[in-house]
């Protein structure tokens, strides 16, 4: 890989979507949002609901195609899903008919740079790693949430994939659940090393999981601030952070980005619901 | 206390009282038909005791050869079933998966699918005469078009989420069809081809009361002509513990496949 070329580049991604119904609508979601990645950065998008967060992500992830832009990873141009791409969404993906294991072992299905000694001993490992060892012969809809998206993750990392897209994988968690979740992702991923992408809308599971906040205006999606959270915590990410005077300052500094951008939101909904006393 | 979970709403079911009442209820249901029967509140030449019913059966199976209707039916229902199935799988699956066959298909179906099948039965013998075509014929414009329409449903209610993860996992089309498309929807699908072979029972006894000399329908309505209700009475009886044995097998199968669920 060229030494000058990062590792993920977005550049000057767009997305309109052709919304079908009474008239031809077409509804821009993201302008011209550029952004690189190096190897091995864990990038959060956070973001108003319905910015734009997840079409971006997808777009990288080749699920959906750009209307103007490139997207980059490690030298080749980001054509359509696969392998390489690895995805957990909110909604859980593990599939029901397959046990915890079994699920895993599906990451490495289709991969043919390994044979079936290795694809066995990937799964167990990485069933190892996400700690759910006991849970290997557990059909996945007798395991928890929480589990079920320690599943996913295992199984994108079986894949052996380059990055992991992460949409609001712990959306649908409770508190406890998912603070315990970020904690053993960042210690995973301190062995994996992987580039992540993670939505959020939660602004400290933002500041605790990212090595760079990418913050995004209300829709169309423009990044507004970028702020590379070494700068501001130093030092080792682990739970007793949360506790420091940096974090605090940090999280309450990104709180009010956001909360000016949902007020921009909630003023554009507003003036677009009563169009006749002064519009735009 | 607890109240007991059989009149709790939704209560949870327990298999050893379920399958007690079961039975009692068909206990029932056979002392109170026994009773009309008995006490002539119906005259017999119309509802024969039970046990008429069954001497009946016995009667036909040993001096008139009934088994070989029976497997006549059986083979019938059959051939036509699994010609449904064959087509309505790949069919059904293009429907949902592919914009362009869906739109082009869903309407005929839709169509044919409310045209009265024994109205059919006159038009499928002209066509294919009274041999085995025809009755083919019957049960598959009977249960082909509901078929593809639930198959087509059952592929659209896989989530999208499962095909995309299949993407960023390496699978091919195919692949995806054949490891994650027909693995998620396998259990409502082997519902829905339960349901459908009952309509062949259905179809199978019309076929063969208007255009057969083999078959149970046939026996059925034979033994109409000289009111032989005993008679008439063990045809449809055998229809009934035939589709019930099926369709409970099929429930062991559905369990035993499907333990995950
Ligand atoms: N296939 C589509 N067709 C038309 N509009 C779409 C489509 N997908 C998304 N949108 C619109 O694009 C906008 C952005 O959607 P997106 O899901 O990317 O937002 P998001 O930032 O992920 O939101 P959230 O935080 O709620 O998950 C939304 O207004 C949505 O209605
Ligand atoms: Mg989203």
């Amino acid at each position: 890989m060229n030494q000058e070329t990062p590792f993920l580049r977005v550049a000057g991604v767009s997305k309109i979507f052709e919304a079908e119904g009474h008239g031809h609508e077409r509804i821009q979601v993201i302008d011209h949002v550029s952004m690189d990645l190096t190897a091995g950065e864990f990038a959060v998008y956070l973001g108003p609901s319905g910015c734009g967060k997840t079409t971006l992500m997808r777009i990288v992830g080749g699920l959906e195609t750009a209307s103007g832009g490139d997207v980059v990873l490690a030298g080749r141009k980001v054509t359509g899903p696969d392998r390489q791409k690895g995805m957990v969404f909110q909604a859980y993906t593990s599939f029901p008919w397959l046990t915890v294991l079994e699920n895993i072992r599906f990451g490495t299905k289709y991969r043919n740079d390994i044979d079936t000694a290795q694809k066995d001993e990937i799964a167990r490992h990485y069933l190892d790693l996400v700690g759910l060892t006991e849970f290997a012969d557990f059909y996945v809809n007798r395991i928890s949430g929480g589990m079920r998206q320690r599943v996913a993750i295992a199984r994108t990392l079986a894949a052996g994939a380059d990055i992991l897209l992460m949409d609001e994988p712990f959306g649908a968690l409770d508190a406890q659940t998912r603070e315990f979740l970020q904690d053993q992702l960042l210690e995973i991923n301190r062995v994996e090393k992987k580039a992540v992408i993670f939505v959020t809308h939660d602004v400290e599971e933002a500041v605790f999981l990212a090595d760079r906040i990418f913050m995004f205006s209300a829709r169309p999606a423009t990044i507004i601030e970028v702020i590379k959270v070494a700068d501001h915590i130093p030092g080792e990410r682990h739970m007793d952070i949360k506790e420091t005077e940096a974090f605090f300052h940090l999280r309450n500094h990104v709180r009010d980005v956001m909360r000016d951008q949902a007020r921009a939101t909630e003023e554009k909904l507003e003036r677009a619901l009563r169009p006749e006393d002064g519009g735009e | 206390m607890t109240r007991p979970s059989l009149f709790a709403y939704r209560g949870q079911s327990s298999g050893r009282s379920d399958l007690v009442l079961g039975i009692c209820a068909f206990i029932g249901f056979i002392g109170i038909w026994t009773l009309i029967s008995h006490f002539e509140v119906v005259p017999q030449r119309f509802l024969p005791l039970p046990w008429k019913v069954l001497s009946a059966l016995y009667y036909m199976l040993v001096e008139r050869n009934f088994s070989e209707d029976i497997w006549i039916s059986v083979a019938r229902v059959w051939s036509a079933f699994l010609l449904s199935v064959v087509m309505a799988i790949p069919i059904g699956m293009w429907m949902s998966n592919y914009r362009i066959v869906g739109t082009l298909i869903e309407p005929i179906v839709d169509f044919i699918r409310y045209l009265p099948v024994p109205a059919l039965v006159p038009l499928l013998i002209i066509w294919f005469g009274i041999g085995e075509a025809s009755k083919i014929a019957v049960l598959w414009m009977g249960t082909f078009f509901q078929l593809v329409l639930l198959i087509a449903d059952d592929t659209k209610r896989v989530p999208r989420e499962f095909i995309e993860i299949g993407y960023t996992l390496g699978a091919k089309p195919r692949q995806i069809t054949q490891d994650i498309v027909l693995r998620a929807m396998a259990p409502s699908m082997v519902d829905n081809l339960r349901i459908t072979l009952g309509w062949c029972w259905t179809w199978i006894i019309v076929a063969e009361i208007v255009a057969a000399n083999s078959g149970i329908g046939h026996v059925i309505w034979a033994a109409r002509r000289f009111v032989k209700t005993p008679e008439v009475m063990a045809g449809i009886l055998t229809v009934g513990i035939i589709g019930l044995a099926t369709d409970q097998a099929i429930r062991l199968l559905h369990r035993r496949y499907f333990r995950y669920l």
